[in-house]
């Protein structure tokens, strides 16, 4: 049964070898290349400027956590992320099936 | 794609928001019917394995960057309305908790990657199946060109909004061609990653009731 997938020790293995991974390309490599969308680039041409980072509500900004490095702070940011998904997901499904 | 605070004017963020509510409402409308356990619980393992694909920034050559965004495989697994919660709710939990994508531009982000995003994919996937039968080349072929397509135009619909939004003039002719242009190329990407996995799933998973089955896409 697909409710088993929450469960399925796989499924979690791979989003954890991904999250381990995710460093290395979302900071290390972003980094060295000057991490730049395509909508960085439009949005420069027209002169629109972000202003997330001086009006901004949570100490987790851009996937980071106070007090670590950048790569392992990233590393706990999806974790939390991931973790705060299953948590709402978990509650819906119990819901779902409490109703059942 | 995340279009971050201080790219729309406020005009164009609230338009994308009332515009962005009502798809959502209307779709929970179209397909509402009783939500089971495991369909919620698809719903929140892709949702995780979508936030942290979009972690993984692939920087290219030529000095840009590129990340999976999730929305047309949400589509093709959970069909359009689960699908649209499913990015959603990436989204929110993204905005709210990393700042990544805007509080004021939440509403053009919802509506570019979960609306346009997951209907465009669920769409071609959908009608790839029943042109081409349920072959494993017509689902590759259509998890491919479904995933493209909602890449090219969830960036034209982004490229329209930031386009518009400007304090003086329009720029559509601007920031439309260089997000469609970027995003036809980027897609490939989107495709080739969308199609392995759709085709992976599909012999593997036993999804019963879900859009993806043996048998080839059930309406909702």
């Amino acid at each position: 049964m697909a409710s088993n997938l929450i469960k399925s020790k796989k499924v979690w293995i791979a989003i954890a070898i991904m999250l381990v991974a995710s460093p290395l390309l979302g900071v290390v490599l972003a980094d060295v290349v000057n991490y730049h969308e395509p909508l960085d680039l439009a949005a420069e041409i027209v002169g629109l400027r972000d202003v997330s980072e001086k009006i901004t509500w949570t100490p987790f900004f851009d996937y980071s956590i106070p007090g670590f490095p950048a790569e392992a702070g990233y590393v706990l940011a999806g974790a939390l992320g991931v973790a705060v998904i299953v948590a709402i997901g978990y509650v819906v499904m119990k819901a779902v099936e409490t109703r059942e | 794609m995340h279009i971050p605070d201080g790219f729309l004017d406020a005009w164009t963020a609230s338009i994308t928001y009332a515009v962005a509510v009502g798809c959502g409402l209307l779709l929970w409308k179209k397909y509402e019917r009783d939500l089971r356990a495991e369909e919620i619980s698809l719903l929140t393992v892709l949702s995780a394995a979508v936030f942290v694909a979009q972690m993984l920034n692939w920087p290219l050559p030529g000095g840009t960057s590129l990340h999976f965004v999730g929305g047309a495989l949400a589509g093709m697994l959970l069909g359009p309305s689960l699908g649209f919660a499913s990015m959603t709710l990436v989204l929110v939990v993204q905005c709210l908790l990393f700042h990544d994508g805007g509080i004021t531009t939440l509403g053009a982000n919802v509506l570019n990657m979960a609306v346009v995003g997951v209907l465009t994919g669920y769409a071609v996937f959908k009608l790839a199946v029943r042109l081409a039968g349920n072959k494993r080349s017509s689902r590759i072929a259509g998890a491919f060109l479904g995933a493209w397509l909602s890449i090219v135009l969830a960036g034209f619909a982004c490229g329209l909004e930031i386009g518009l939004s400007p304090s003086f003039g329009f720029y559509i002719d601007v920031t439309v061609p260089v997000m469609v242009g970027w995003h036809a190329l980027l897609g490939v990407i989107e495709g080739v990653v969308t199609a392995l996995v759709v085709e992976y799933l599909h012999a593997r998973l036993p999804l019963a009731a879900l859009p993806l089955t043996p048998q080839g896409v059930v309406e909702r």
